[in-house]
């Protein structure tokens, strides 16, 4: 195949020593062997060993060439380095036609490997430099799907991977938990993408073309996070939705917020000022007002005196939110006027400027009719 | 925007209930001042802003809110009242040191608007951005409740002055 014909057209001193060689005569060949017996009873299908079946004298080859060629390859820590130095020198040294037809042939078994012992990666520990390799690949892959250049960076990117053993490894356990979490939402890129603010965390599309590491899946969330929360805001802030760019939207939300402060700064201001004109005897027109709704028709004299049991008796009863049933006992003005249970049906603005109203016109006939000793009572 | 409103809850009570309780403020402020102190205006003035304010925090809410409660121990705290939830402070600071410092990193554009949105919400310094903006949401639509509920009181006065 290819690779005989190029490792034979590469050192003709590697071809006299073709015969003599066998696993043994190679230092790393009991880590091979191992491998080899240790692989076939693990997996059933497509793993390292299709791909070392696939060439197996070629693998041979491979081994002695490095073993001849470099001495990369006393550091490895299992087969997976063994191959990849390999063709760290292959990438380096000379352009080996085949390289990349190695590469996707190892890819694509690796892809097998992960997505059928997904579970068994971690355990094992001669193999697991192989399949964090062949998940490396998964992840490069994947991203970078057909491009010719992606097979040299797959290279380097392993052998650099390889001669750093163990953080890139954990490294690689963080890319492959991300796989597996975006594996959850999706096997296959959408240029949709959506999250779930209810669990406690995010299924998060990665769209095309996108980097999918942990850091900017993350990011990308939370911009998503923000960016809803914006449209919501903008809907609230009038005006807010003709204006383009996320900045102006933003001086805008934070120009109303300074402008309702100072609304209500005003109108403080205008209420201090009327304020010392009134006594205002609150107690019991707030308790009444919880009893019962009055609208603009209501007259106040008759219900002075009605005003200070009721008063005691309405105000345990009070609901906050919701207004409170009609009361059992007779209320004195009910033949004044009709006590208005529906009156969330009407406009909030108009029913309200009237109760207020009525409220205001309660106060100004409080204050003149009404005896602080009486009030004090109901305190 | 149906769906987002499903996730993100900002509903603020009826305005009687903002009403109800900035009437009830205000009566209590009459209670604890003499009556007529034409003296000292600003003072008049702050006491009734504050109260404005309080009765919006517990209309709102109490203590559901960020800001309505960051709000309550604020003016507790002025009054030097005995404040309640101090174990929810102790949850929020510890967000301030841990989200804070990375909180630069992120979209600088949207990071100095949150900085001047954390100035002006009550309760902002703790908060991360996107809790910050759902915050800000809840706090205009009582703000603008607070806002006509007061105008319709004074309304309502001044056309009973004349």
């Amino acid at each position: 195949m290819d690779l005989t014909g190029g490792f034979g057209a590469r050192s003709g001193g590697v071809g006299p020593c073709r015969e003599p060689i066998g696993l043994e005569s190679l230092h790393l060949g009991d880590e091979f062997r191992q491998l080899v017996t240790t692989l076939p009873p693990e997996n059933a299908g497509g793993s390292f060993t299709a791909l070392l079946e696939l060439p197996p004298t070629q693998a041979v080859e491979l081994l002695h060439f490095t073993d001849s060629s470099s001495s990369q390859v006393a550091a490895v820590t299992g087969i997976g380095g063994e191959i990849a130095p390999p063709l760290h020198s292959f990438g380096g040294t000379l352009a080996f036609p085949s390289n990349s037809v190695l590469m996707e042939r190892a890819a694509r078994f690796s892809v097998i490997a992960t997505e059928q012992q997904n579970g068994n990666i971690s355990g094992e520990t001669p193999t697991s430099s192989v399949p964090s390799n062949s998940s490396a690949n998964l992840d490069r892959v994947k991203t970078e799907p057909a491009e010719t250049d992606s097979s040299q960076r797959l290279i380097s990117d392993s052998a650099i991977e390889n001669q750093i053993p163990s953080p890139s490894q954990n490294n690689r356990n963080g890319k492959r938990k991300d796989f597996e979490k975006k594996g959850k939402s999706s096997t296959k890129k959408n240029k949709s993408s959506e999250e779930n603010e209810k669990l406690p965390y995010v299924h998060v599309r990665a769209r095309r073309g996108q980097a999918t590491d942990s850091h900017s899946l993350a990011e990308r969330a939370r911009r998503e996070k923000i960016n809803a929360r914006m449209k919501l805001l903008q809907e609230l802030v009038p005006g807010c939705d003709k204006i383009q760019g996320t900045a102006l939207v933003l001086d805008e939300i934070i120009n109303h917020v300074q402008s309702l402060q100072r609304q209500v700064e005003m109108l403080s201001m205008r209420l201090a000022a009327v304020n010392p004109r009134i006594d205002f005897n609150l107690d019991t027109i707030l308790a009444s007002e919880n009893g019962s709704l009055m609208d603009g028709s209501f007259n106040g004299t008759p219900m002075q005196l009605a005003w200070p049991h009721q008063a005691i008796e309405t105000e345990q009863s009070f609901h906050h939110r919701q207004l409170p049933p009609p009361p059992t006992q007779q209320w004195p003005f009910d033949g004044l006027n009709q006590p208005v249970w529906g009156r969330e049906e009407d406009q909030a603005d108009g029913n309200d400027n009237s109760n207020l109203m009525a409220v205001s016109e309660n106060v100004m006939v409080a204050s003149a009719n009404l005896h602080p000793n009486q009030v004090k009572m109901e305190l | 925007m149906a769906s987002a409103d499903k996730l993100i809850n900002t509903d603020v009570p009826e305005k009687d209930v903002f009403a109800f309780h900035f009437l009830q403020s205000l009566s209590n402020l009459r209670k604890q001042n003499p009556f007529d102190t034409p003296d000292q205006k600003n003072y008049r003035v702050r006491k009734i802003k504050k109260a404005a304010y309080v009765s919006m925090a517990r209309a709102a809410g109490g203590s559901s809110r960020l800001w309505s409660r960051a709000l309550l121990r604020r003016a507790a705290k002025d009054d030097n009242k005995i404040v309640r939830f101090s174990r929810r402070k102790r949850k929020v600071t510890w967000k301030i040191s841990s989200k804070r410092r990375r909180s630069n990193q992120r979209a600088p554009v949207v990071e100095e608007a949150a900085e001047r949105l954390r100035n002006l919400v009550p309760g902002g310094g703790g908060m991360e951005t996107s809790k910050l903006m759902e915050e800000t949401a809840h706090y205009i639509k009582c703000l603008s409740m607070q806002v006509k509920v007061m105008q319709c009181l004074v309304d309502g006065l001044h056309y009973n002055k004349n």
